[in-house]
């Protein structure tokens, strides 16, 4: 059977983070995922601590790790490091970032009309976030057919200042919606469609045509132009860059419902990192079972036809996902367990799981729930005692912080998987791990 | 105010019975007005298990309502096919049935007229191989699945031919007496707010369990009990038959099979308002346990959502005897048309009480009949001789109609709006050209918007999307806000359904949908936490 | 609650459309929906048409009751390259799903002659064999393929193998004759060989290495009487037949499989269909099958697991070559990684690189169809652009109609990792000047 120094379980971006870092210090690393979770869902990060206080990423760090029991209180020293490390290599697989951890935050617009705080935004999207200057308007440019963007009742929305928080705004929001060229008799027509004919040369020429134009029939000049995130995915850059030069209003990209293709821009340069390091990562691989020896994980068995697969390894870090991603599963009777080692998990008691209310400002307690760990990422029982000495705990999995809601996810998923990496492997730099054939 | 308006009959309240009651008065030729407070089959009717009785859940103890149930089953299947599905019925004997029901229960049936057929065991479990294998004994009945809202839009449309009407989100908020008589009806349009005043010549309540708030309106007393009903939905029909276990009827004991997912029931428990009730987890539980005895492996199949409904328990006055109860002014236990001229001294007022969605066309009858004799028309009851509009002499429902005619015009993702559901575009214009100022609940009755495994998380936006494209070329003013309910009410609503069964595959479907709207799409910017709308909207989610 | 049932049956398959987040996921792995508009991607056509689908709870036909009326269609479009299900974050089971739903909505009705004969891989073996040259010259020429396309709805561009002199069968039974009776080794020293009918009929030289490299490492191989593993069948979803198939293979193999024989195959599509469609396609619950299915090796696994075990000849020579290798979807089914890969980084000098392509196009049968030959090479084309971008002299890959489909797209000689370590095992002979006998303590 295979074997491995460290094996990762879950390929989002803690799970990579961690596996890239592993990698990196000569560590043979293997990821396991059963699939693709919160980065084909997500808006493409990279929110670090984007709560209404934190005037900077930084400040929300602080705050944050002022709160009992935030993985923050013992991670938020290392955010900065560990930004800086992961954006080099994002920028090796074509995925700049802009805004940093001092960049204040501000209030971008979304696809259903609303706005969201952000400091730290993917090249794509970042045009939206310098500040309105006075009389700038901003277009909502469309697609014909494409239903998941609806520029009218994004405009009309955007229009009202409550939105804005009263605050800094564009001075118009109008919408235009584009026929682009194919695409009307067309049976299927979503963001991967969309965002595959980007990549073609030839389509992307006629359509930013299409596109300019119709900017251009919306009264006004200069300004800004929201499009739906589909610019592309291989050729991301190259469709941002030619939207850039014709357009007569500087163009960014509004996130979607899944399927998330600055998601998968993110994952793909992840992959590709991982992959340059001399990692290896499987995708459709469920976990059966994790064995171990005592208080040393030996090996990780998932299922296969007709048998099981085996990786023996050294070391596994646990980056699956919190209960968006499954790695904390919800049984109906009350109890919320981890399924891969049983991991004592912190957790209210089930009738306090939900508000009444959806959207109660307070959130719902469940959102803190998850894995408690030492400032090693070790998961630790009530007592404090860790069960394991060769396992870590990364990302949505860990307790103590609401990763959605105080836009807190992804600093906490790189930094923990980062640091979950560097406390297993302390191998010194130098030793790198013997190629052999290459392998995703 | 707004003008009086020259009515026979008044039908207050917008179910299955209203619209049945307001059908069968249109045909013999009463001009007919019916006024629902909210949108039509919103009370009871829309909360209800899905299930067309077949009457043999009743044979063992109340024939009479055996019988009125399948004498119904065979109308509606006749005269409504399209809003039935004919998925059959099975009551199984499990290891927790005793014997002396079950071999009572053929004979039963036989002896109210409900057909049933004992077959092999092994013939239930190649068609369900679901089942508990420990059931023992299966027997073959008419039950089936039916659609209320395309019953109760039927009902109306059929109503509207023949010169009545039906306006909906009109709140009755008055009535008023002079001595024995009812001489107005005053309305609030729940929209605008606006009064409308009303001299119709007979009062008919529809209302169920909200019978008692009618009536004390002419200041007549009907005591009415709320008894809540609780239902799971599952998402996968792990059964295309109507499941019933053989036994003294109690709870948990039925699962049916309703468009795309089965629903299991029911519970019983009193509640004090009819508007305001908690489903909790361990009534689900409770329901779930008594689920797994048709099906062991319920536990493991993906539950989508609760809910609940109030069933109209009536009770009669305690000078009223049991024999008086069974001389014309009760028709069978089931039901009870309460004559108001001899109970209470209002001689242009009647309340229809009690009974079930089956037998609805039956308690309009009843209810008719009494309406004519006060009035002295003559005409006899045609109800059960025609055959609703828009539906195809025996076509019933097919579950795959949907994908079929979706696929049939090349499928494809682009015209879905609701993917889980199959809603297209021309679907939901439809019905909002057909509803104007309807909320995205109303659409989704009307459409099935939002009822798969996503529970409206893919949709919403799509669907406020649509409303605020149609408003705004419509010259709306407030195409944001409309948006914004559209949204948030629509989500809340949804929620409060996964809020009791919040675990496994739900619960991480909930979590990956509220990670996208409170992350990228930043759905908590939209919420104006302090404007009357905001708690009313809360408020209107609560029902 | 929502724990996914981990027996591999067919009602399993049905269920997990439970597991269904709707998160699009799938869409975004598909290679069939990012080429065509007539496919509208795996979450469509499985766990959500599912839910329109009656008997549901019986996946397949069970006698004495109809198939209730399908309202599918553009189901037929899934290739069955399973991506989707490996990317699916919540275990559905979607590929496997859309063969039942096919099987569904064809069933009641006449299947096409096409489809048909499609999986008629016997007939058409044992017949092409027989006329063999004639029977190539045939299907390479031009004006007769365009008349089997317009009649019979196969591409005349689809790739087709040449049929071999004779069959494998025929060969392996002259061989043993001449041996006379001989005692079959233990289930320790010998294997039986699931030869398919890849091997059967067209690559018979693909048998050969791997006979050849099974007795290096101490086993002798038995085949014994067999039928198409049925998976043609089941792609076109003609179950009934399909299960033919499987009960006269389970019947062979089952016997051996009881005591203690390993069964190896060369194909992946082949030992994919044993380990897991049986069961979960077909329905198939006799104990046998799990039996048999416990039993069943891809090689490349199967010379993995001799490595891991240190039992495995690793006297590879040196092969001084770029080698792309392309892993099959039906491999990446089976869940056990790339062996073929890791048994490369055991021969020195050999750089073999994973051209990680999701699909080669030609999905089993699939791309040779009329209809979806286009589709096949659409979503082929990037990894034929890297195979002739390398320049490589020859290429490897696991399945044999990806062979024949990259071969006849870029004019490269692709061939079965076997092969490649076949010939590193001869050089590594030649290096070492005597054709040398398996390793002392191999064979177990």
């Amino acid at each position: 059977m295979p074997s491995a120094d460290v094996v990762v379980i879950g390929a989002g971006l803690a799970g990579l983070t961690a596996a890239i870092a592993a990698a990196e210090s000569g560590a043979r690393v293997h990821v396991l995922a059963k699939g693709h979770a919160a980065t084909h869902w997500g808006p493409g990060g990279i929110d670090v601590a984007g709560i209404p206080a934190a005037s900077t990423p930084r400040d929300g760090i602080h705050r944050l790790a002022g709160q009992p029991g935030h993985p923050y209180a013992f991670l938020g020293d290392d955010v900065g490091a560990a930004l800086d490390w992961i954006r080099s290599h994002l920028a090796a697989g074509g995925v700049e970032y802009v805004g940093d951890l001092d960049t204040p935050h501000r209030l971008v617009p979304t696809s259903i009309g609303g706005t969201r705080r952000a400091a730290i935004l993917p090249a794509g999207q970042a045009a939206a976030l310098p500040p309105w200057a006075a009389g700038e308007r901003l277009v909502i440019c469309g697609i014909a057919g494409f239903k998941d963007f609806w520029p009218d009742a994004i405009a009309a929305s955007l229009s009202r200042e409550r939105i804005w928080e009263g605050g800094n705004r564009p001075a118009s929001v109008t919408p235009v919606s584009v026929a682009l060229p194919g695409l009307a008799a067309r049976h299927n027509l979503n963001a991967l469609e969309l965002a595959h004919r980007f990549d073609d040369p030839a389509w992307r020429a006629t359509a930013i045509e299409a596109l300019a134009r119709a900017i251009a029939s919306v009264p006004g000049s200069g300004g800004r132009v929201a499009l739906p995130a589909v610019l592309g995915i291989r050729e991301h850059a190259a469709v941002l860059a030619a939207l850039q030069q014709r357009l007569p209003a500087a163009p960014f990209e509004m996130p979607l419902v899944p399927p998330s293709v600055p998601g998968m821009r993110l994952y793909a340069a992840l992959r590709a990192a991982l992959i340059r390091a001399g990692g290896r990562v499987q995708v459709g691989e469920m976990i059966q079972r994790v064995e171990h020896d005592g208080r040393r994980v030996t090996a990780v068995v998932s299922a296969a036809a007709a048998r099981t697969y085996t990786v023996r390894t050294g070391a596994l870090v646990i980056a699956t996902g919190g209960i968006a991603g499954g790695g904390l599963v919800a049984e109906l009777h009350g109890r919320l367990r981890e399924p891969l080692l049983g991991l004592p998990v912190e957790a209210p008691p089930a009738d306090e799981w939900l508000s009444v209310d959806a959207f109660d400002p307070a959130g719902h307690p469940l959102e803190k729930a998850g894995i408690r760990t030492d400032a090693e990422l070790r998961p630790v029982a009530a007592d404090g005692a860790s069960p394991f000495d060769n396992v870590r705990v990364a990302g949505s999995q860990l307790a103590g912080q609401r990763s959605v809601r105080d836009r807190c996810g992804d600093g906490v998923a790189l930094t923990s998987g980062w640091r979950a990496a560097r406390s297993l492997t302390a191998v010194p730099a130098g030793h790198t791990a013997e190629s052999g054939s290459e392998r995703p | 105010m707004g003008e009086s308006r020259a009515r026979d009959v008044l039908v207050v309240g917008g179910g299955a019975t209203g619209a049945g009651v307001l059908r069968d008065l249109a045909r013999r030729g009463l001009r007919t007005l019916l006024v629902e407070r909210g949108d039509y089959g919103t009370g009871t009717t829309g909360r209800y298990h899905g299930l067309l009785h077949s009457g043999g859940r009743y044979v063992a103890r109340d024939a009479l309502a055996a019988r009125e149930c399948i004498a119904e089953n065979r109308i509606l299947r006749r005269i409504a096919p399209a809003s039935i599905e004919d998925t059959g019925g099975y009551f199984v004997a499990t290891p927790d049935d005793p014997d002396d029901y079950v071999d009572a229960f053929q004979a039963a049936c036989s002896a109210a007229d409900v057909d049933c057929e004992e077959i092999p065991v092994g013939e239930a479990f190649r068609r369900e191989p679901a089942l508990n294998p420990g059931i023992r004994r299966v027997f073959k009945l008419p039950d089936g699945s039916v659609e209320p809202w395309q019953l109760i839009e039927s009902n109306v449309a059929d109503a509207r031919a023949h010169g009545s009407d039906a306006w909906s989100y009109q709140r009755l908020v008055g009535l008023q007496r002079d001595g024995g008589r009812i001489v107005a009806a005053t309305l609030r349009d729940e929209r605008s707010g606006s009064l409308k005043r009303i001299t119709p010549r007979f009062v008919v309540s529809c209302t169920g369990a909200w019978a008692g708030q009618v009536a004390a309106l002419a200041n007549v007393t009907v005591t009415m009990h709320a008894g809540k009903g609780t239902m799971l939905i599952y998402n996968q029909r792990m059964t295309d038959t109507v499941i019933s276990r053989c036994h003294t009827p109690s709870d948990g004991d039925c699962m049916v099979p309703v468009h795309t997912v089965a629903i299991l029931g029911t519970t019983e428990q009193r509640v004090e308002d009819p508007d305001g009730y908690e489903i909790t987890r361990d009534e689900v539980a409770a329901l779930v346990r008594e689920g797994k005895k048709l099906f062991p492996n319920l536990g493991t199949m993906r539950l989508l959502r609760a809910y609940a409904g109030v069933r109209p328990l009536y009770q009669p006055p305690a000078e009223v005897t049991a024999a008086a109860l069974k001389d014309g002014r009760m028709i069978s236990r089931a039901h009870a048309v309460l004559d108001h001229a001899a109970m209470d001294g209002v001689e242009n007022f009647v309340t229809i009480v009690g009974g079930k969605l089956t037998t609805f066309r039956r308690m309009a009858e009843d209810t008719v009949d009494m309406v004519c004799a006060k009035l002295g028309v003559t005409e006899r009851c045609t109800t059960a001789d025609e055959i609703l509009p828009n539906q195809v002499p025996g076509k019933t429902y097919w579950l795959g109609h949907r994908l079929a005619d979706h696929e049939a015009e090349g499928g494809g993702d682009a015209g879905l709006l609701c993917e889980c559901e199959f809603v297209t575009r021309p679907m939901l214009d439809d019905f909002l050209d057909r509803h104007p100022g309807c909320s995205l609940d109303d659409a989704r009755r009307g459409t099935r918007l939002g009822m798969g495994p996503c529970q409206g998380g893919f949709c919403t936006f799509r669907a406020a999307g649509v409303v605020a494209e149609r408003a705004g070329h419509a010259g709306a003013a407030d195409v944001a806000e409309l948006a914004d309910r559209a949204i948030l009410g629509f989500l809340r609503e949804r929620f409060k359904g996964t809020r009791p069964i919040a675990a496994g595959r739900q619960l991480q479907e909930q979590w990956m949908i509220s990670g996208i709207y409170e992350g990228g799409l930043g759905v908590e910017s939209l919420i104006e936490r302090e404007t009357p709308e905001a708690s009313r909207e809360v408020a209107g989610a609560q029902r | 609650m929502a724990e996914l049932i981990a027996d591999a049956s067919a009602e399993a398959v049905g269920y997990s459309s439970d597991e269904c987040l709707k998160c699009n996921v799938c869409l975004t792995v598909c290679p069939v929906a990012r080429v065509t508009d007539l496919f509208p991607g795996p979450k469509y056509v499985g766990p959500q048409a599912q839910r329109f689908r009656t008997g549901r709870a019986q996946p397949v036909q069970v006698p004495g009751i109809p198939f209730a009326p399908s309202g599918d269609v553009t189901v037929d479009y899934c290739s069955g390259c399973g991506l989707c299900t490996s990317a699916c974050p919540a275990g559905v089971k979607i590929a496997e799903m859309n063969s039942q739903s096919r099987a569904r909505m064809k069933a009641g009705k006449r299947p096409k002659l096409r489809d048909w004969g499609l999986g008629q891989t016997d007939l058409v073996g044992r017949v092409g064999v027989l006329f063999a040259p004639i029977s190539n010259w045939a299907l390479a020429n031009r004006p007769i393929r365009a008349i089997i396309e317009t009649t019979v709805g196969i591409h005349r561009e689809a790739p087709f193998p040449k049929f071999g002199r004779r069959t494998l069968q025929s060969t392996w039974k002259r061989r043993q004759k001449r041996r006379g009776t001989v005692a079959v080794p233990g289930p320790d020293r010998a294997v039986v060989y699931f030869h398919g009918c890849s091997a059967n009929y067209y690559e018979q030289h693909v048998a050969d290495a791997a006979i050849e490299i099974l007795k290096r490492n101490g086993f002798e191989t038995i085949i014994p009487e067999q039928v198409c593993c049925g998976l043609p069948l089941i792609s076109n979803g003609i179950y009934t037949e399909a299960r033919q198939r499987a009960h006269k293979n389970l019947d062979v193999l089952a016997p051996y499989a009881r005591q203690g024989y390993r069964i190896i195959g060369t194909s992946t599509s082949c030992t994919h269909t044993i380990k897991a469609e049986y069961r979960e396609m077909l329905d198939i619950h006799a104990d046998d099958a799990t039996l048999v299915a416990n039993a069943t090796w891809d090689i490349c696994e199967f010379l993995l697991d001799l490595n891991e075990r240190g039992t495995l000849d690793t006297r590879f020579g040196r092969l001084d070559e770029d080698l792309p290798y392309h892993a099959p979807c039906q491999l990446r089914s089976h869940g056990i990684g790339l062996p073929a890969m890791e048994l490369f980084a055991l021969v020195p000098g050999l750089r073999a690189v994973d051209l990680d392509h999701d699909c080669c196009g030609i999905a089993g049968t699939y791309g040779m169809k009329k209809e979806k030959y286009p589709i096949g090479m659409a979503v082929g084309a990037p990894l034929f652009e890297k195979i002739k971008a390398s320049g490589a002299p020859e290429a490897a890959c696991d399945s044999e109609t990806c062979r024949w489909q990259i071969e006849k797209a870029t004019g490269t000689r692709t061939r079965h990792p076997i092969e490649i370590l076949l010939a590193a095992y001869r050089a590594g002979d030649a290096a070492g000047g005597t054709k040398r006998g398996p390793l002392a303590g191999t064979g177990t």
